[in-house]
């Protein structure tokens, strides 16, 4: 009975996080737009200066994976500066437990740059026009790569909202961090588009990336799970 | 104990001597190496190149223990150790990919002009050197010693679990010159028994010197902590 209790009252605290993060973020809409905006950019300089229909299925699976990268750096590194800037962090820590705190910004983290993925996903198969032939393993390779993405950058934005000169260190930490994540992404992307049927170069080929995605994700979340209490308290 | 370590200086640089004599004797009765076409004398970088990479995995986990240690006690001596190990870890992945480069230009690009060709197993390696070299970007951002020891050590750990996917998961995934990768036989099976007669020994001497270089800059870094703690007790003391 206890311990029900006490896994429902953390459940509601980490959803309450979220809620918090997620009303903020859908008050004030000029960060989700200015998303939005860099996205249409990128995507536009791409076609502008790779040109339409020249571009190989691998590069165009690497160009996809680079702009969702930098996406993400940009969007997710905002997840915990924006505590320090309206100084509510000291609140946080008291009301909430570390592990609560990491769940909901995991959340919030994997929601954002979902609905960025999405969007940069549609606007990239459109604007290039790649074909893909397997739908179903390309969603799934956003989902789980957006999970790894998550993982991986929800404790980076932690820390870097302990240091002093936070603007550019981001991306310095996380890309040689995510490039496993990144090669298997791309790899598993590629066979989506060239893939014929589920037995021939697509599902089957792609399978051993899908691991790597998988287990990445979970070493990533379980990792931070671990050591997010060390940046978060004082 | 300074007794005790000199003899183990001693000891190292007299077996990395004899490491570097027998791996440089030609024509001799012993110690020949087979000669393979391509490969030819190259074949004793052998000796240089794969204990540079071992030195940096047993520095790098050292520099990962270490920063679990010092999350564990708060205590500032397991900061300088991670610290230092990662740093003489980065020096020993610069001098492997400087070896392997050369190497590789001399033997599988021969008769090209390629000195780096994206090998995976290079190419991830260059990678870690990276998060190493990110790990002191990250370290120079923090100003309070206390901050930066557990800030950093958090990162390093964090660092410390994904490069098993680096250097293990995804280079025997895709095609590779080196052994051991997809379709290529590996180590234990194309290295002929009397090159592991330096090889072992190799191995260990790398080891040994990496721990030479480690401990120095260890007691250097103390020296220098311990001196700037007499000083700020001087000028609390003035002050007062």
């Amino acid at each position: 009975m206890m311990a029900s209790r006490k896994s429902s009252s953390w459940t509601n605290g980490a959803i309450a996080v979220l809620r918090k993060d997620l009303q903020l973020e859908l008050r004030n809409k000029s960060v989700l737009g200015m998303l939005l905006i860099f996205v249409l950019n990128t995507m536009f300089l791409i076609l502008v200066t790779a040109g339409r229909g020249d571009l190989e299925p691998r590069t165009e699976a690497a160009l996809l994976w680079i702009v969702i990268l930098f996406t993400a750096a940009l969007g997710l590194g905002r997840a915990f500066l924006s505590e320090k800037e309206q100084k509510t962090g000291l609140f946080l820590r008291i009301h909430a437990q570390a592990t609560m705190v990491y769940a909901g910004k995991l959340c919030y983290s994997f929601l954002t740059i979902l609905c960025a993925n999405a969007v940069s996903a549609c606007i990239f198969l459109l604007l290039l026009g790649v074909e893909v032939a397997l739908p179903s393993l390309f969603i799934l390779t956003l989902l789980l790569g957006t999970l790894g993405l998550a993982g991986a950058t929800t404790l980076l934005a932690a820390i870097i909202a302990r240091t002093t000169r936070s603007g550019i260190l981001l991306p310095v930490l996380l890309f040689p961090l995510l490039v496993p994540l990144l090669l298997a992404a791309v790899e598993s992307t590629y066979f989506s588009f060239v893939g014929q049927s589920f037995t021939e170069g697509g599902w089957a080929a792609s399978s051993g990336s899908l691991l790597i995605i998988t287990s990445f994700s979970g070493v990533v979340i379980t990792a931070s799970v671990l050591l997010f209490d060390y940046v978060w308290q004082d | 104990m300074p007794c005790k370590y000199k003899t183990i200086r001693l000891a190292i640089i007299v077996w990395m001597t004899l490491v570097l004599l027998g791996a440089f004797s030609f024509g001799g009765v012993w110690l020949n190496i087979p000669k393979l076409a391509m490969l030819e004398h190259t074949a004793r970088n052998l000796y240089f190149h794969v204990p540079m990479w071992f030195t940096m995995m047993a520095l790098t986990a050292l520099s990962a223990i270490h920063a679990i240690q010092c999350l564990r006690t708060n205590n500032p001596v397991s900061d300088i150790r991670s610290r230092i190990a990662a740093l003489i870890a980065v020096i020993f992945g610069i001098l492997g990919l400087t070896t392997g480069s050369v190497w590789a230009h001399y033997t599988w690009y021969e008769g090209t002009n390629i000195w780096w060709n994206f090998d995976p197993k290079q190419s991830m390696a260059a990678v870690q050197v990276l998060i190493y070299c990110a790990y002191f970007a990250l370290r120079s951002a923090l100003d309070d010693p206390r901050k930066r020891a557990r800030i950093s050590a958090v990162y390093n750990i964090f660092a410390f679990v994904t490069v098993p996917f680096l250097l293990y998961v995804l280079p025997r995934q895709l095609e590779s010159l080196h052994p051991g990768a997809e379709g290529n036989p590996a180590f234990s099976e194309i290295t002929d028994p009397i090159m592991r007669v330096i090889f072992y020994p190799a191995v260990l001497g790398f080891i040994g010197v990496g721990w030479l270089l480690y401990t120095q800059r260890v007691r250097l870094a103390r020296a220098v902590m311990t001196l700037q703690n007499i000083e700020e007790d001087e000028h609390l003391q003035t002050k007062t």
